[in-house]
């Protein structure tokens, strides 16, 4: 890689990026950032989650466009207004969601894109063979073309959206946390074709949270904070904990001083440790995400958990409300065996959870207010408890009195709740849940796409509901929205590593926490 | 995000609903078209409005209607039922074939036939629900296996009662001046209704039709109301099976194949009536009403049988098209 990275200072860079900023509604995500992509170089992005690398990607992937700023690819001046340009231009993008086709073969999927060659108007299938099987040697894999991609593993299936990448001569490739799921061999295949690549001249955009092999693999690190460029390093430049530092913003001193710290704490002068818990999980183990998860949820306690995208928080979640299978572990509800086989077993037993994606996961979008409310709930309404009648009216009093109470604006109960606003869809859904009485209430990223006030009403809501007793989950990228926590685990890779009180889990501890994986083992 | 919400506010976005064409159009053309089929035929047929031909048109509406409804509660789901003529065709078959063969007695054979049906109804629901078998196929391929039994049981030549009387005079009795499968139209439409409205089975279904996966997450159980569905539609086709059969004394092996169409196009073009796109009793009732006020016109008349498939073929594309456009505009 060095000789290829030396010589390539001098050559027009693969893609320059000058002064890209993006607002969303007038909250600025990214704020004059500018990088400098080398052909035949590793080029990292770091940074927390929300801290801008995202947008930055997204507006040379042609996702987003840029309120200002230039973008340079081989020394020319473009405008990259859809992801079919972005490509023309030779820039691919390897998102975590590979867009493969299950049902094509690693061939069908690697032709995807590729104007394929033609004899006598037909498409000829033993050129794009050729073509494949030559893109598949340069990085030695043992990929069968012919293989179904649903049978392939992650990593092969990364491959496989790689070796489309590849046919086209790309000048600049961008991964996006390519080793989040993989282990530790195919990482180490994935360095070896990254190696390949930039020997060949490939510009290489490297996303990643794992910051060991972000300070193997890469020549040049930009770190990425609050949507600002904070930081330029090459090579050699920093070592693990001042990159973290750079990341987090602050200096950190010795991680393990905090956990120790924390933990005595927790156990000491936790005013909630009066109260036995009211759901104890035991080593859980869910899916490939979860890996080990052991924490207590006391009654009227507030537990947050904090990660990093992709650290399992959201299949913890959902294992503990039913909706995935549990590997293996055990859980105590209430001191009885807690093992929810669907959500309708967890909220029979009281643990209801509010879902990451409002529209796809909890919203009947085409039916009313009324309807979504009652939704987990229609027994409630029956006019006498023998009969499967319903009664429409206590419906919509049910409705009414939420609608009240959580300050849902609507014109009535009668309306749709796909014209809501975000935070009014968001307490259409906390409704929903709450009327199931919850002993254990899961929220997974409760604020997203919710504004202020709405989002201020929901803490109160969420806080009122520990008053009554009820013990709350609640799960968030936004460390600062985790300050409503009495105490806050930290979720990494699967497991829960620490759990802090509320007065130790600050932001830039929780992002330290968060990306510190290594010097515990 | 924010600027997004602050567009789509309550109140205003509810108001701008109410005066978008496409959804007016869809709401109330269904039933305009229909009033002003009924008012053309009036002025010009006069055999057509009469007493006698309403009371006519009705009792052939009757069994079409009753399949349409039970298909509808399949279709609210979001899955479709393509077996459904072929089951009404076995169903008649059955139940004479048991009174005729075996010397049942009508209550008994007609038992006999809900059971059976009702056992087709769980085969489709189960390949659906528990093995994930798209309902297009796993209906279809269950419907042709239906067809096999069918002519497995009969040999293909249709069988017949040697004393049809009781049989026949189902069909053929009236009450207060209608024959019994009006009434049973209505009944069925009655308990469908409140089912499908009032009752948790029903709302549960719409919530699946709407989106599964937040359903299953309210704790719904996903698996069991799509099984439920199918034998709804199932058992629905084994009255219009027996009430069809009791129309002529004998069970052909195709009688009730033509019902599927009939069916579809009624409850799609059902959906469009004053629910946006939503499959409900009385859309698919009005449906029904439309198509059968259509064919008893075009007899009258006198006019060719292929008219009445090109009407019931553009019924169900109109009725899918407005409904997908008003859904579209809507969501939009």
């Amino acid at each position: 890689m060095s000789a290829a990275s030396r010589s390539a200072v001098d050559a027009p860079a693969a893609v320059q990026a000058t002064s890209l900023c993006k607002s969303f509604g007038g909250v600025p995500a990214l704020r004059d950032a500018s990088l400098t992509l080398r052909p035949g170089t590793v080029h990292a992005l770091v940074g927390a989650n929300g801290a801008g690398k995202s947008t930055f990607v997204k507006i040379l992937a042609g996702l987003e466009k840029p309120d200002a700023g230039e973008v340079k690819v081989r020394g020319e001046r473009v405008i990259i207004a859809t992801p079919d340009r972005a490509r023309q231009l030779g820039l691919n993008f390897i998102h975590q969601e590979l867009n493969l086709v299950p049902r094509f073969t690693v061939l069908q999927n690697m032709a995807l894109g590729y104007s394929l060659p033609t004899r006598a108007g037909l498409v000829s299938w033993s050129a794009v063979r050729r073509r494949a099987r030559s893109v598949l040697a340069r990085f030695d894999s043992s990929l069968s073309l012919d293989a179904d991609v649903s049978t392939l593993s992650v990593s092969d299936r990364w491959m496989t959206s790689l070796g489309r990448s590849l046919m086209h001569e790309p000048q600049a490739i961008a991964m996006d946390e390519p080793t989040a799921s993989f282990t530790v061999e195919e990482a180490e295949r994935l360095y070896g074709v990254i190696h390949t690549l930039t020997s060949s001249g490939v510009g290489v955009l490297y996303i990643s949270h794992r910051l060991d092999e972000v300070l193997e693999l890469s020549d040049e690190i930009t770190v990425f904070r609050n949507g600002e460029v904070v930081g330029r390093h090459h090579r050699g430049d920093l070592d693990r904990t001042e990159l973290t530092e750079s990341i987090v913003g602050r200096r950190v001193r010795d991680l393990r001083h905090y956990q120790s710290e924390a933990i005595g704490i927790s156990s000491d002068h936790h005013p909630a440790e009066a109260h036995p818990p009211v759901l104890s999980a035991q080593n859980l183990k869910a899916g490939k995400r979860v890996v080990n998860a052991t924490f207590d949820l006391r009654r009227g306690e507030i537990l947050g958990i904090a990660g990093l995208v992709g650290s399992g928080r959201t299949e913890l979640a959902r294992a503990l409300a039913g909706a995935d299978p549990l590997t293996s572990g055990s859980m105590l509800l209430d001191g009885r065996t807690y093992s929810p086989h669907s959500p309708r077993d967890a909220i029979a037993r009281g643990v209801a959870l509010v879902p990451e994606e409002r529209r796809s996961e909890a919203l009947v979008l085409d039916e009313s207010i009324d309807f979504n409310i009652n939704l987990a709930t229609m027994r409630q309404n029956r006019m006498r408890r023998w009969a499967p009648l319903l009664s429409p009216s206590r419906a919509r009093s049910a409705a009414r009195e939420y609608v009240d109470s959580l300050s849902i604006k609507s014109a009535s109960t009668k309306q749709d709740v796909a014209h809501l606003s975000g935070g009014n869809q968001q307490k259409v859904v906390l409704a929903r849940f709450l009327r199931t009485n919850p002993r254990v209430l899961i929220l997974d990223e409760p604020t997203v796409g919710v504004d202020v006030g709405a989002r201020a009403e929901i803490y109160e809501l969420v806080k009122s509901q520990t008053s009554r007793g009820t013990a709350v989950l609640l799960i968030s990228s936004d460390f600062e929205e985790l300050e409503i926590c009495d105490r806050v685990a930290v979720m990494r890779e699967g497991r829960i590593t620490t759990i802090l009180p509320a007065n130790k889990a600050g932001t830039n501890t929780l992002t330290a926490l968060c990306y510190h994986h290594e010097e515990e083992q | 995000m924010t600027t997004v919400h602050n567009k789509t506010l309550s109140e205003k976005s509810h108001k701008r609903r109410d005066f978008d064409p496409w959804s007016l159009i869809a709401r109330y053309g269904a039933i305009a078209l229909l009033i002003a089929m009924i008012v053309v035929f009036a002025t010009t047929l006069p055999a057509f409005a009469t007493f006698g031909n309403a009371v006519n048109i009705l009792d052939q509406i009757a069994l079409p209607a009753v399949v349409a409804m039970g298909l509808t509660i399949v279709l609210s789901t979001g899955e479709f039922d393509l077996s459904v003529g072929y089951q009404t065709s076995l169903a008649g078959v059955i139940c004479v074939g048991l009174m005729q063969n075996q010397g049942w007695p009508i209550p008994l054979a007609l038992a006999a036939t809900i059971l059976a049906m009702a056992a087709i109804g769980a085969v489709n629901g189960l390949l659906v629900a528990y093995f994930g078998i798209p309902s297009l196929v796993a209906t279809l391929g269950v419907g042709t296996v239906v067809v096999g039994l069918n002519f497995a049981y009969t040999k293909g030549v249709p069988i017949s009662l040697s004393d049809p009387t009781a049989f026949v005079n189902l069909s053929l009795g009236r009450l207060l001046g209608l024959p019994l499968p009006v009434f049973l139209m209505l009944g069925v439409a009655v308990v469908l209704w409140v089912m499908l409205n009032r009752t948790s089975v029903g709302l549960s279904a719409q919530a699946v039709g709407g989106n599964a996966e937040a359903a299953r997450l309210s704790g719904i159980p996903v698996k069991r109301v799509r099984l439920l569905v199918f034998i709804i539609a199932s058992l629905c086709c084994a009255v219009a099976g027996f009430f069809l059969a009791s129309r002529t004394g004998g069970g052909s092996t195709n009688a009730g194949d033509g019902f599927l169409l009939s069916a579809f196009a009624a409850a799609f073009f059902g959906s469009a009536v004053l629910r946006d796109g939503k499959f409900h009793i009385v859309g698919t009732l009005i449906g029904v009403l439309t198509v059968g006020v259509a064919f008893n016109a075009m007899a009258i008349a006198g006019s060719d049988t292929s008219l009445q498939y090109l009407f019931q073929g553009a019924l169900l594309i109109v009725g899918v098209g407005v409904g997908v456009l008003a859904r579209r505009r809507s969501l939009a």
